[in-house]
């Protein structure tokens, strides 16, 4: 199963650069979106929250980001309309090995998974066989 | 012409025990109360025999038959017999001989209540180890009492002479003295009340009391007598408590325990002189009342300590209190209080005594302690910063590097595997530069005390300044200084330099777009501080937000690409490193000050 649109939130341009290469390579989708932070995300989400189907499937959200960090934004999340949480897999995805944000992750219900950096073609396959068929 | 003085008065109306025996000791003649005063009554069956009496007749008495003379000096006896009524009486018989009648007249004395008093004294005499001794300075004769002899421990038959009872004293102070003391009495008729050790004859040594009178003959010494008492134990348990009551002083006085007795009902206050040195204060200057202790407590810990004074006579607590006093010379002890209150019968608080200790030496080291824990803490804290980076930028540079190297091995378009390789180069750069920042927070941490020194505050500003003249020129802020030029810190050079470099560089990069750029540093002295103040109309940021990690390593706040987050952590640490603080006031677009406050 293929996404529409996969929405890649990180400040490291340069992962942000090789992870879209591995994305597409590996079949997930053919379109990435790069966000350097929170922030940056948070408006674009937004903007999509009246039109649905422009939401992308997958979110892959890096922690640690100046302006507004990973879990600021979850926290933000919590506030708008359901349909943006409910509609987007959200992935931590994140260099961070410490356990506490690994727990961290498991207070958010609508988190639904936690990728330790560096991504592999193997993460991917997993993200591609979660996504539910539609129809 | 000689008066003959006739007596009608016959032998039975003398009103005393008197009867008269013949040389068998039969009784042929007595007076009337003879009988009566043995117990008899008239109708009883009277004994005409001495012996049944008095039992068996004493030795003295029957030698008397063996004498050649009849004439002899009347002879005195003590006998005892248990009386008809089962007691048992002491008497007093005395025989005269009566030679025109062949016989002799016996008189009898109760002596029982004497003797029972004799022995009395005698037994106390012997509980109490109390013997008595006399010095006949006329005939040179010298009487030692039984007890006197056992506690020389010689045996009774000993004959002591004035000589030999000296030479028992212990050889030195004792002997000497005694010497001095008996020849004063001897020559001056002095007396003398004193404690002695004298080695007894089976060679223990021993402590006496020697008391001894002199009798005065026309202004001549003629007789020295008097008492001599074992006092071993009481002198010996004496000795042992004054050994432990010096002991306890000399602990007390260099424990620096000063003791107070405090009576609540007349509030008389009582102070050892510990105490008066504790507070610095001389004896005469102190009246004595509470309210003299009262006045030397620092003004901070007064109500506390009064409180705590006012709790312990309520009963709520035990007296254990700290709290400083400022001595006369001004100094500032802290003193550990602690105290037990006495009550009367019905439960009212009437005394008051406890002890005070000076724990400024211990509280000094305590403060070090502290400081140490804080020190710890701060290295702990540094420690977390450590593992944050391994996780963070190590990783997140290595973690591109293996999915980069991956790629440009899948990969064969040698287009793309140029990109790859301009990013490879881009990640092991920043893998470089994180590196080097790290050693650097390593260099501070592992020698905190590299070369401090005084370092000139105004000459290193300006020095900063000079070197990034180049950058400042771009933006053209307005800087005002206002620091006397000769003000020092205790601090290392370079440090300083960095901190100060670090703190203008962040003012030129997150100023305010479109407002003249303004720096202000200026340098004061509070307290035991000099406190150096950067002050920039700046961007600020919101503290309450970012409050605890604005001097995390790799926080940026900003979002500004430059934004690094090691700048203030490496500035922190070497603060930490010269035992400096550095403290933050911002908001958002009002500016940002920052506080370095240095020790004196």
């Amino acid at each position: 199963m293929k996404a529409n649109k996969v929405f890649l939130v990180d400040d490291d341009f340069i992962f942000r650069e090789a992870a879209e290469v591995l994305i597409i390579s590996s079949g997930l989708t053919e379109k990435v979106l790069h966000f350097e932070n929170g922030l940056e995300v948070y408006d674009a989400l937004l903007e999509m929250a009246d039109t649905p189907d422009e939401l992308p499937e997958i979110m892959l959200l890096d922690i640690n980001m100046p302006v507004m960090n990973g879990w600021e934004l979850l926290e933000e999340l919590k506030q708008v309309k359901s349909v943006l949480r409910d509609s987007i897999q959200i992935h931590i995805l994140t260099s961070s090995i410490a356990p506490e944000d690994l727990n961290l992750s498991k207070e958010y219900e609508f988190i639904d998974g936690y990728i330790t950096k560096p991504l592999t073609r193997a993460d991917l396959t997993n993200l591609a066989q979660s996504l539910i068929p539609e129809g | 012409m000689s008066v003959k003085i006739e007596s009608n008065i016959g032998i039975h109306e003398l009103p005393l025990p008197i009867a008269f025996v013949n040389k068998r000791f039969e009784i042929k003649e007595h007076s009337n109360v003879f009988y009566s005063y043995f117990g008899f009554e008239k109708t009883d069956e009277l004994p005409n025999h001495l012996e049944g009496l008095i039992g068996k007749i004493p030795d003295s008495l029957r030698e008397i038959k063996k004498k050649k003379t009849t004439t002899f000096k009347p002879i005195s006896e003590f006998i005892s017999y248990v009386s008809r009524k089962g007691e048992l009486r002491w008497h007093k018989l005395v025989l005269y001989s009566d030679k025109s009648r062949s016989g002799y007249y016996l008189y009898f004395e109760d002596v029982t209540k004497k003797k029972i008093a004799f022995d009395l004294s005698l037994q106390a005499g012997r509980t109490a180890k109390i013997g008595s001794w006399e010095v006949d300075l006329v005939n040179n004769h010298i009487y030692w009492s039984d007890i006197t002899k056992e506690i020389h421990e010689v045996s009774k038959n000993y004959v002591p002479d004035l000589e030999g009872g000296i030479n028992f004293y212990k050889k030195g102070e004792h002997r000497d003295r005694i010497m001095e003391l008996v020849s004063n009495a001897m020559e001056n008729g002095g007396t003398f009340d004193e404690e002695f050790v004298i080695v007894t004859a089976k060679g223990n040594e021993k402590w006496v009391r020697s008391i001894c009178s002199t009798e005065i003959v026309n202004g001549k010494a003629m007789r020295l007598f008097g008492v001599f008492q074992d006092i071993d134990q009481s002198k010996r348990a004496s000795i042992k408590y004054q050994v432990l009551t010096d002991r306890m002083r000399v602990a007390v006085e260099s424990a620096n325990i000063g003791i107070w007795d405090y009576d609540i009902v007349n509030n008389v206050l009582v102070w050892d002189d510990n105490m008066y040195q504790l507070y610095q204060v001389s004896k005469e200057d102190f009246s004595g009342e509470v309210e003299a202790w009262e006045s030397t407590i620092h003004p901070d810990d007064r109500e506390r300590s009064l409180m705590a004074v006012q709790e312990a006579i309520e009963g709520k607590k035990e007296f254990n209190t700290e709290f400083r006093v400022k001595t006369s010379d001004g100094s500032v002890r802290y003193i550990q209080g602690v105290g037990k209150v006495f009550r009367d019968e019905s439960g009212n608080a009437i005394r008051m005594v406890g002890a005070n200790t000076d724990v400024s030496r211990i509280k000094k080291v305590d403060n070090r302690l502290r400081q140490l824990l804080n020190t710890t803490e701060k290295q702990n804290q540094s420690l977390l910063n450590f593992a944050h980076i391994v996780s963070h930028n190590l990783r997140s540079n290595s973690s591109n590097l293996s999915m980069l190297t991956g790629m440009l091995l899948e990969n064969t378009n040698p287009e793309k595997q140029q990109r790859f390789l301009e990013m490879i180069r881009i990640s092991s750069e920043r893998l470089d530069e994180t590196v080097v920042q790290l050693n650097e927070v390593i260099k501070i941490q592992a020698d905190p005390n590299v070369s401090s020194q005084w370092v000139r505050v105004k000459a290193t500003l300006v020095k900063v300044l000079e070197s990034i003249n180049a950058h400042l020129e771009k933006i053209c802020p307005e800087i005002n200084i206002n620091i006397e030029d000769e003000l020092k810190i205790y601090g290392v050079k370079a440090y300083v330099s960095s901190i100060f470099l670090n703190l203008l560089t962040n003012s030129l990069k997150y100023r305010k777009p479109d407002v003249p750029l303004c720096i202000n540093v200026e340098a004061r002295k509070k307290d035991n501080l000099t406190i150096i103040s950067f002050k920039d109309n700046g961007r600020g940021f919101d503290l309450q937000r970012y409050g605890d990690k604005l001097f995390g390593m790799y926080k940026t706040f900003h979002g500004n690409k430059d934004a690094k987050g090691i700048g203030l952590f490496i500035s922190k640490n070497q603060m930490d490193a010269m035992n400096a603080e550095i403290e933050v006031v911002s908001e958002v677009d009002k500016g940002a000050t920052f506080l370095l406050k240095f020790p004196n």
